[in-house]
């Protein structure tokens, strides 16, 4: 675990974002925790996959070296500086630049925004304090903090102490993650977690490995062992026509819902794919895995997750398409 | 062994008797509307439904009516009045203006149109816009002549065709009203040092609306004019009349208002009876049975309402609608509103209801009659005002439901969703709605709302009267009319019949007088291409007073205190010229009709424009309120907190519109510095302090009707108009760009300013102080539609406008449209016809705004949550 030099322990964030809804009950505060352990190619957040902050560039929100120049100019390394520029003074996405030495004083004298750090550092009272600001909103809507990623439980010693914190603060947590780890790592967290959502890509644990590089194998016993402890669960299947939007996996799915778990969730949400975060693999200078990739239209897609749901919905699990419904 | 008797399974049983089974599970079945209260018309669809209504009649109005403002010149108004003025040439101005609405209201032409049940028009035909000479004619005449009233590249939208017999008729009526109108006394009254800042000046404030133009923003004394009816207020004006003692030289001029009033009385009772006749004349002519019996009642309805109180609902609101086209012929002004619907029309509805005389879908059809009727009136602008005012159509006729009741309670009933689903059923921009919400608002009345609101055509706006009802008390309205407040126009509350408010009468563009507060009194880019370089800097002049140079100051208090002061000036500028105007009203063009229908101007006799009705006020808006946060606290930050700039500097990069400064402009506007809608206080407490300045100079200055002036914070669409006028700004505005709107925070070409989402905007705009702006308030509200949809957008959305009400927010508006919508209906606007958006105190078709509204509304943060 990281810390700072009065020894506090830091997380490394990329993301805070106020007023969402949909990762949880209510009104939410959601962090986006940086580094995870799957790889899988829809990935809307590639910032988040590597746990090492890591510099973001936008050209589009740059001027040109010859009007600015103040990254460059502040780079220690100078003329070996691994920044890039193309013909009209815009910066190149950073990509693995491996003379870098990861100071980031480039993206901090950026007058606006074209070179940006990907992962900033937080401290626990920091965040509570940043959480907390919408506290009347929770209290409204029965509302609270989201710990997402990334793989939140990567930084399992931070999320359990932020966690701890925000419930010793009165607010309620969810904390939305893969369960791709020990599952110690995952008890950890559990006990000061209030809601657990987590995803079931593929029952098929050869597939599994084949979409996301890993198997489900420790993800399927995590899931078992947080319903036994009495989590209050959500289930999500993001639905990938062509890779895991067959009938016979969301069914398995569903019966694993249905008998492993005893049906103890509060919603089985199948999540259509949507293309999403392209820029943000630009300005990792990395390639969009998907970027071949042909979604169905929207109604037929609408279809047959609808279809999927009925299919679900057999097994006594309540099975919602999207998550446009409220979990009480 | 078999049986007749079908036995039904529990599930049949239950969908047999739905109705039943749904209510029994509701602990109080009111409201009883035809829609269910949570009826979903669907997120961000707009008016693109065909057939919206379920009355096929609504739908076969609506298809022959015009989704635009576009419309044309009626003279017969302006020839009517001149004819009463030169008839009457020895009377005194207010018997000369009753008989000028009263020629106009007995002779001009009247329509009836196929399948309407409630009649009523400006005297033409529908869109027609009538002309109002007292107002000024030149420009009328001047207009027509230069090619800039139809249309042309100089004017794309509101446009007005006209005949050449019509152009004809307003040149030979010119010669009469040349030098006599409102504009020419007001200019005579005002003096330069007022001219020298306004519409005719440098345009640091606009106090021109009232000058071509009534002022409008009122609703009439409905329980007065529905209890009394205009016989009985004509017995009301012989009564007081006939206590008169002319020897008494304030009787004298009482005797003159009251035999105005008479005259004008007279002309709206032979109106009414007009339209009868004309409706028998149509059923005697009319072959299909089932119309003819329509037309026959119409002519009872208007025979009966001449004189008599109304006894029906379908009474009741033709004579509403009779009554507000009177006083829009009477004078052309703005946001002639509709008061509160469901509070004044409810014992006709419940009346009709419970002696079998109408049914609740009788009423909701009547309803939606009555919303299209308003929206085939129109209103003749100039070209400049049209671009101010983004998009025209009769103007701010506003109609209001909800809220609490005098007695503390809450006012919801049948009425209030009925209203709300007329709107959804009917999809034109017109009435403009208002829900009063409060913390004890039931939920159902909110999910009426929100259900509204995410359909996506901009209505209804929302008013809290948790903060408007103490706001307005603040200026001395008693609780119970408090209470009674309706919104007026885009934004104002305003006790309905109880206030000659002047509501939307100036425009101060705050963010001009910090540019003037730090440049030492003089503009930015002051130089030849100003049209008062001649008169002005040429001479070594300024346009302000000198409060020193950012350049030179020592410290973040002397900002302040130059902002303050150059604040004053201005206000005390735009204040004298307020107070021209109303002068010039009151000498000019009295308003006879209107005040038999407002309280207290017969009890008094004293005409409504001289201060006859009960309360009186005159409401200035501060705009760019934003636009001043940020650029306070770039200052705070950069020259004196930082030190990362110098004044200098910095006043040198806006002065060259930040060329040859750019990393400068990419760090005023980025996350680097505080910025106002972020729920950062360091921002937001400028923010409070540029608009607590602002109403500081205004609140409680004397006006000329014998009230006050009460400062309003927001800007409509005028944003766009000041930033038009005014050169590069230190918060990343560059020459042009419009300032901030309304109470909303920042965003420049460059990007948005409020990048935390709507939790914060709705935590900074509450730090605010709404109550102190008793002219009213507005947040203008952006959403993409995949946020609002479902239980989840529902709700979430519910409890973000309840916290706004918790936190005294006073007032919102909402758009629910995709950025791509928008665009697309940019690129291709023949498949956009029916898209209503909000823009701000209204809504518009998208595709009838100018350009640059339209994109002011694409670059509002569109606010998404995952």
């Amino acid at each position: 675990m990281l810390k700072n030099t009065e020894g506090e322990a830091l997380g490394v964030i990329t993301n805070i974002q106020r007023y969402t809804i949909h990762d949880g009950p209510g009104i939410r505060t959601e962090l986006f925790f940086k580094g995870c352990n799957l790889r899988c190619p829809w990935c809307s957040n590639p910032e988040t996959v590597s746990p090492a902050r890591e510099l973001g560039v936008y050209p589009k929100k740059c001027i040109g070296k010859q009007k600015c120049g103040l990254c460059a100019g502040a780079c220690p390394l100078g003329g070996e500086s691994p920044l890039r520029f193309d013909g009209e003074g815009l910066p190149l996405p950073a990509g693995t630049a491996a003379a870098c030495r990861d100071c980031f004083r480039c993206a901090n004298e950026c007058p606006g925004e074209g070179i940006k750090i990907w992962g900033e550092l937080y401290t626990v009272p920091e965040l509570v304090r940043l959480i907390a600001q919408d506290r009347s909103f929770y209290q409204r809507t029965g509302g609270g903090v989201t710990l997402n990623g990334g793989e939140a439980l990567l930084q399992w010693e931070f999320a359990r102490q932020l966690c701890r914190a925000c419930r010793e603060d009165g607010i309620n947590t969810c904390v939305e993650s893969a369960l791709n780890v020990p599952v110690e790592h995952m008890l950890a967290v559990l006990e000061y977690t209030d809601y657990l959502i987590c995803d079931i890509k593929h029952m098929d644990t050869a597939r599994h490995k084949a979409l996301t590089g890993s198997g489900n194998e420790r993800i399927l016993e995590n899931i078992k062992t947080a319903s036994e402890q009495g989590a209050a669960m959500v289930i999500r299947t993001p639905v990938v026509c062509g890779y895991n939007d067959g009938e016979e996996n969301i069914r398995a799915a569903a019966d694993f819902i249905k008998n492993e778990l005893g049906n103890r969730v509060i919603q089985y949400q199948l999540l259509p794919y949507r293309r999403m975060g392209t820029e943000k693999y630009e300005t990792l200078g990395a390639a969009y895995p998907f970027e071949d990739y042909v979604p169905p239209e929207p109604e037929e897609r609408d279809a047959r997750l609808a279809y999927l749901a009925a299919a679900a919905a057999e097994y006594g699990v309540n099975a919602v398409v999207g998550s446009e419904q409220k979990w009480f | 062994m078999s049986c007749n008797c079908a036995v039904l399974t529990s599930e049949e049983n239950i969908a047999k008797n739905k109705d039943v089974y749904e209510n029994a599970f509701r602990v109080d079945a009111r409201p009883q509307a035809i829609e269910p209260f949570d009826k979903e018309w669907g997120v961000a669809i707009s008016g693109n439904t065909p057939e919206p209504s379920p009355f096929p009649r609504i739908n076969r109005i609506l298809s022959v009516t015009k989704k635009t403002t576009n419309g044309f010149v009626a003279p017969d108004r302006a020839e009517l009045v001149t004819r009463a003025y030169r008839e009457h040439p020895g009377e005194s101005r207010i018997v000369k203006c009753a008989y000028g609405i009263k020629y106009t209201l007995e002779e001009s032409p009247l329509y009836i149109y196929d399948d309407e049940l409630i009649v009523g028009g400006l005297g033409c035909d529908k869109k027609g816009a009538p002309v109002h000479p007292e107002f000024g004619l030149n420009w009328v005449v001047d207009e027509m002549r230069d090619g800039l009233m139809d249309y042309s590249e100089k004017r794309t939208h509101d446009y007005f065709s006209y005949t050449k017999d019509t152009q004809e008729r307003m040149e030979a009526l010119r010669e009469f009203w040349n030098g006599h109108t409102v504009e020419d006394l007001t200019n005579s009254l005002a003096g330069e040092e007022a001219l020298k800042g306004s519409h005719a000046g440098k345009g640091v404030f606009f106090a021109d609306a009232y000058i071509f133009c009534g002022a409008g923003h009122l609703g009439l004394d409905y329980e007065r004019l529905l209890s009394l009816g205009f016989g009985g207020i004509r017995a009301q004006i012989e009564r007081e009349m006939s206590t008169l003692d002319l020897s008494r030289p304030e009787d004298m001029e009482k005797r003159t208002f009251y035999r105005a009033a008479l005259i004008a009385n007279e002309g709206s009772i032979n109106h009414c009876r007009r339209y009868a006749a004309l409706a028998r004349e149509k059923a005697l002519s009319c072959a299909d049975k089932a119309r003819a019996a329509e037309l026959e009642r119409i002519a009872e309805n208007c025979e009966w309402i001449a004189e008599n109180p109304p006894r029906t609902f379908w009474e009741a609101i033709q004579l509403v609608h009779l009554a507000n086209c009177m006083i829009l012929i009477e004078c052309n002004g703005h946001s002639i509103s509709y008061g509160c619907f469901d509070r004044y029309m409810l014992p006709f509805y419940e009346r009709d209801l419970a002696s079998g005389e109408a049914t609740r879908e009788q009423c909701q059809e009547l309803i939606e009659n009555f919303f299209i009727k308003i929206w085939d009136l129109n209103k003749l602008r100039n070209h400049v005002l049209i671009k101010t005012f983004g998009n025209g159509g009769i103007g701010g006729p506003a109609l209001t439901v909800g809220g609490l009741l005098p007695d503390g309670s809450d006012c919801t009933n049948d009425l209030t969703y009925m209203v709300i689903d007329a709107h959804a059923h009917v999809r034109v921009p017109c009435p403009w709605l208002a829900v009063r919400l409060h913390a004890n608002t039931p939920w159902e009345l909110k999910v009426k709302t929100a259900n509204c609101i995410r359909m996506g055509t901009g209505e209804p706006k929302i008013f809290n009267d948790d903060v408007t009802i103490p706001s307005m008390m603040s200026s001395g309205v008693s609780l119970s009319d408090a209470r009674n407040y309706q919104v007026v126009g885009c934004v104002e509350p305003d006790v309905s019949g109880k206030t000659y408010g002047w509501h939307d009468a100036g425009h101060m563009n705050m963010a001009k007088v910090l540019e003037l507060a730090i440049n030492d009194g003089r503009c930015l880019h002051c130089g030849e291409s100003c049209p008062r370089w001649s008169v002005c800097g040429k001479l070594g002049k300024r346009l302000g007073i000198r409060t020193g140079s950012l350049a030179d100051m020592t410290s973040f208090e002397q900002v302040k205190e130059a902002y303050d002061r150059q604040m004053e000036y201005w206000c005390t500028q735009m204040v004298t010229l307020l107070n021209a105007v109303d002068k010039a009203h009151q000498a000019l063009r009295p308003l006879p009709f209107l005040s038999t229908v407002m309280d207290g101007c017969v009890e008094k006799g004293v005409d409504v424009t001289m201060g006859g009705t009960r309360y009186n006020f005159t409401g200035p808006q501060g705009i760019g309120i934003g636009t001043v946060g940020d650029g306070l606290s770039t200052i705070k930050q950069l020259v004196f907190d930082e030190k990362k700039v110098t004044g200098a500097e910095l006043l040198q990069a806006v002065e060259d519109n930040w060329v040859g400064h750019e990393p400068l402009y990419l760090l005023v506007n980025s996350k680097n510095v505080h910025h106002y809608g972020n729920d950062d206080d360091y921002a937001d407490e400028l923010t409070k302090f540029g608009m607590d300045t602002y109403c500081k100079h205004i609140e409680r200055r004397p006006n000329a009707h014998g009230g006050f002036f009460q400062p309003g914070c927001y800007s409509v669409t005028v944003n766009v108009a000041h930033g038009v006028n005014q050169w590069a700004s230190v918060e990343g505005r560059t020459a042009f760009e419009p300032v901030s709107d309304c109470m909303g925070a920042v965003h420049t070409h460059c990007c948005a300013h409020d990048v935390n989402g709507p939790s914060a905007i709705c935590r900074s705009v509450t730090k605010l102080d709404h109550a102190r702006a008793t002219n009213g308030t507005l947040l203008n509200w952006k959403f993409s539609p995949s946020t609002m949809v479902g239980e989840v957008g529902r709700d979430n959305f519910i409890a973000l406008l309840d916290e706004y009400v918790h936190r005294k927010g006073m007032h919102s508006q909402f758009t629910v449209a995709s950025q791509e919508t928008l665009i697309k209906a940019q690129e291709h606007p023949e498949d956009y016809r029916d898209l209503l958006v909000r823009v701000a105190g209204y809504s518009a078709y998208f595709v009838e705004l100018n350009r640059q509204l339209q994109d002011d509304i694409i670059g509002r943060t569109e606010l998404s949550f995952s």
